[in-house]
């Protein structure tokens, strides 16, 4: 059975560039032009993802996502306008997985899509990889040790951590906030500073150009990424 | 209204008027004569169209006169000038000299003055002042008017205040009597003439400090005394020799002279100083006024000056919405009488003055003046004594008159300059509006152009087109919209920028951060241009709005991009320079034209015009950027070819620290 995708989106031009291209990728599409209208699909449809523009004529789309997020997990990704960035932050403290900054290609929107299907993919929940590549560099939980090629790399608790959250949600943005959170505990989520220092040691062991990282992405304004296969 | 001059020197210097038109004078005194004689004169002004005066000639008598009086002197200037008159006041010491010098000075051609009464004209030598004007009027033509209720007697002068005088005339009988004992004792060593000098001493000690009449009696009883104590024969009028005649009327001449000159004097020195006074009020009012620059400041500081001046509670009034008035400076006055409002209403629609001591609705506590500006009342200017019951003589409303026309002076002077300030705002950014459109309409039709032409392509040629072709202009499609989005973005954050919205949301930054996301959105652009980088790896962090920094790296690198030719390496390279962090974005294009190394950071300017994609934009957004940080950007052509942009951005104080011994990380796996 094809996944379901529910896109909300008053825009007819947005609207018909999406269909043509999940349909033709194998996606069954649902089509609401308000929030309202969305909603009422999603309780009666139950899509796999949800697509969400922040711009609808009739709510605010944070309304959508705690209104949805009442009584539902299905993962939803927004799709917003760039400059933007703290309306972005907000709708993910409010239970958005991921987003999509406007304009975007189809490519980012399918490995978006993928990752936010695999998360609730049978068997997915619960179980967690205990080996993971990135290119050359190889994690091994279950034994805390991280290859790059076949050598060793050594890394602090914390940078341990960090790559260990990252892996966790794979593919998806992780907030300042929600990184800070899960590596240092809940009392010390303001510190974006510290969180930067990690990033840039981490990269500086595990990316061949630290400036131009491959695996470790930043989203500027709102958290970090690490790249999906 | 014309503003009565607070009196003093006349020449009144307004050329306005009818040129060789009539100039009308009309005198007034302190009887209720001069209403009627005021409306005379103004029916006569308005027939012959002239311009005219009302004249009061301020004499030392007129202290003495009863309040009522000086009021009536008062009420009738005020009429006066709300009549259209230019209401001057003007003291002297004879009022026929005094008239006829202000109707030469100020080229009357017509003085008209009251029918006389015996009495109260009688002041010049003993001729009516009608009679002094029509002897020494040369060209002038005299009107004298007769009042209806002329027979009622004018109100007797002095009246007020006997217990005073009376105890003023005992005093100067003391006085003399004082100077007597004196004299007794320096009798038997003294000149009979050094006697009568101690006398005179004693009339001037006494005309200095009392009123006229007690210093005219000190210098008869003074004579007297002396002829009767030290004239021979002694305890006697009877004067033994005729020559003893001769000092006794020398001394009773000199010693009345001197007494009424040193009345005058002081008379002069109270008018000056009640002139300085309220002089001194206008000219500190407009020194203050011109200073300020917003309108509650504005309202504040005339609020409180008037309140300084009349010794009273003064709010100013303005209407905020529609016609419901609201207190906008001042005293905080809450009413528990609905008149005091209604009377507010009332001097806001019909901008006259009314309230308590107007004669208008003075049923009420509070006077209320009307600010009028740009010809219509923009507000109401309340005042109430602080002591309660106390009414504003007329002189004193004359010069609250004169400090609210120059409130709403300044207060229209205040809406000129910020409309000014405004069309000048809105002109420039019509201005800006207008190259903005020219120049963005040229720079979207470029990539549009590329995108609609490439994506038709795709449409017709579906057949034709090998598939490496359509891969290619798919990919040319992706990169012009993504051109497009930069350009729409640079748009908006120029605007938010010169706007002043937008704020600085700076925290503690990577630089090397910075320039990857820079890098990251420009990927595929930047295929064409290697990118070296060279990043110290101990730079601190840096205090900066991450995502306006990237915007900076971005249109540095596209301007490099735009101007260089394919092929040619981009460096970025970033160090510390006292306290500065300074980075360079360096190419190997053709350099700058020489000269042109700071025009291109002004707005819209392309080194050649149109030539090239981009609004000129970038650098100008990138020079704002930087500037709100506090740094410093410039550009140069490097000695080897190319051309370099560096910009500074200052190292804050208190960097987190970059070693590795941060909080949670002490031990090593």
């Amino acid at each position: 059975m094809n996944p379901v995708i529910l896109l909300i989106e008053d825009d007819p031009h947005i609207r018909r560039f999406l269909r043509a291209s999940l349909v033709t990728q194998g996606y069954d599409l649902l089509e609401a032009g308000t929030g309202r209208e969305g909603l009422a699909l999603a309780a009666s449809r139950v899509p796999d993802v949800v697509l969400l523009d922040l711009g609808l004529p009739d709510m605010e789309g944070i309304e959508v996502i705690k209104q949805l997020r009442a009584w539902s997990g299905v993962p939803i990704i927004i799709l917003s306008a760039r400059g933007q960035e703290r309306d972005k932050v907000a709708n993910l403290d409010a239970g958005a997985d991921d987003y999509l900054t406007k304009p975007f290609g189809v490519g980012e929107l399918l490995a978006r899509m993928r990752v936010a299907l695999r998360r609730v993919g049978p068997g997915e929940e619960g179980k967690q990889e205990t080996l993971h590549h990135l290119g050359n560099i190889r994690v091994d939980i279950e034994r805390r040790l991280v290859f790059r090629d076949q050598e060793e790399v050594h890394l602090t608790p914390i940078e341990y951590k960090l790559l260990a959250v990252l892996l966790k949600y794979r593919g998806k943005v992780v907030t300042h906030r929600q990184l800070l959170k899960e590596v240092w505990g809940p009392s010390c989520t303001e510190e974006n500073s510290y969180l930067r220092i990690f990033v840039l040691n981490l990269r500086r062991k595990l990316e061949d150009d630290p400036t131009r990282p491959q695996y470790l992405l930043t989203e500027p304004g709102v958290g970090y990424r690490l790249r999906d296969e | 209204m014309p503003d009565p001059a607070p009196g003093g020197a006349p020449p009144i210097q307004q050329e306005q008027q009818t040129a060789g038109g009539e100039r009308l004078l009309v005198c007034l005194d302190p009887s209720p004569f001069s209403i009627p004689l005021i409306r005379a004169t103004k029916r006569m002004a308005d027939a012959q169209q002239a311009k005219w005066f009302a004249l009061y000639v301020e004499t030392p008598s007129h202290d003495r006169l009863p309040p009522e009086n000086q009021e009536q002197v008062a009420q009738a200037l005020y009429l006066a000038a709300k009549l259209g008159a230019q209401a001057v006041k003007v003291s002297g010491f004879r009022i026929g000299d005094e008239i006829l010098a202000f109707a030469r000075e100020n080229r009357v051609s017509k003085i008209f003055v009251g029918k006389p009464y015996a009495r109260r004209w009688r002041r010049f030598l003993g001729t009516s002042l009608v009679d002094h004007l029509i002897w020494n009027c040369g060209p002038i033509d005299i009107f004298v008017i007769s009042g209806e209720g002329e027979e009622a007697p004018p109100a007797a002068a002095p009246g007020p205040r006997p217990q005073r005088l009376l105890r003023e005339y005992l005093l100067a009988a003391g006085g003399v009597g004082l100077c007597t004992g004196l004299a007794w004792v320096l009798f038997p060593y003294l000149a009979l003439r050094n006697l009568a000098m101690i006398y005179l001493l004693t009339v001037v000690i006494i005309s200095s400090l009392l009123a006229r009449g007690p210093a005219l009696f000190s210098s008869f009883f003074s004579v007297a005394v002396f002829a009767f104590f030290f004239v021979p024969e002694y305890y006697s009028f009877a004067l033994a020799d005729s020559e003893y005649a001769v000092t006794l009327a020398v001394m009773l001449l000199v010693s009345t002279l001197v007494s009424g000159l040193t009345t005058t004097i002081r008379h002069k020195a109270r008018v000056a100083r009640e002139q300085e006074r309220q002089t001194a009020a206008l000219y500190e009012m407009s020194q203050n006024l011109t200073a300020i620059n917003s309108l509650e400041e504005l309202l504040r500081v005339a609020a409180e000056q008037i309140s300084r001046i009349f010794d009273s509670r003064v709010a100013i009034l303005m209407p905020r919405t529609e016609e419901k008035l609201e207190i906008r400076a001042g005293f905080p006055f809450a009413d528990d009488d609905v008149r005091e409002g209604m009377v507010a209403k009332w001097v806001f629609r019909h901008g006259h003055l009314a309230g308590a001591g107007t004669g208008t609705l003075s049923a009420v506590k509070s006077i209320y003046l009307p600010l009028i500006a740009s010809q219509q009342v923009i507000g109401v200017l309340r005042l109430e004594p602080f002591e309660p019951g106390r009414v504003l003589g007329a002189d004193s409303l004359r010069l609250l008159e004169a400090l609210g026309s120059q409130v709403g002076l300044a207060i229209e002077r205040e809406n000129l300059s910020r409309q000014a300030q405004l069309a000048q705002l809105q002109i420039e950014g019509e201005r800006m509006r207008n190259i903005l459109l020219s120049s963005v309409s040229h720079d979207l039709r470029t990539p549009l152009t590329v995108i609609a032409g490439s994506a038709s392509s795709l449409v017709e040629g579906e057949k034709s087109l090998d598939s490496v072709t359509k891969q290619e202009l798919a990919q040319s499609i992706y990169e012009e919209a993504r051109r497009l989005d930069r350009l729409v973005h640079n748009l908006l954050e120029m605007s938010r920028l010169q706007s002043g919205q937008a704020m600085l949301n700076k925290e503690w930054h990577v630089l090397e951060e910075v320039i990857g996301c820079a890098l990251a959105q420009l990927d595929s652009q930047l295929h064409d241009h290697p990118v070296r980088i060279d990043l110290p790896t101990d730079l601190p962090l840096v205090q900066m709005d991450a995502l306006l920094l990237e915007r900076v790296v971005i249109n540095l690198l596209e301007n490099s991009m735009k101007y260089t030719p394919p092929g040619t390496p981009l460096e970025i390279s970033g160090s510390l320079q006292d306290q500065e962090l300074l980075v360079a974005v360096a190419d190997r294009g053709p350099g700058l034209p020489a000269g042109e190394e700071e025009r291109i950071f002004e707005k819209f300017y392309q080194v050649s015009p149109g030539s090239a994609r981009g609004a000129g934009l970038g650098l100008t957004i990138c020079r704002s950027i930087i500037e709100a940080h506090g740094g410093r950007i410039w550009a140069a052509n490097r000695l080897e070819g190319g051309a370099v942009f560096t910009f500074t951005i200052p190292l804050a104080e208190g960097a987190p620290p970059l070693d590795k011994n941060l909080p949670g990380d002490a031990a090593k796996t």
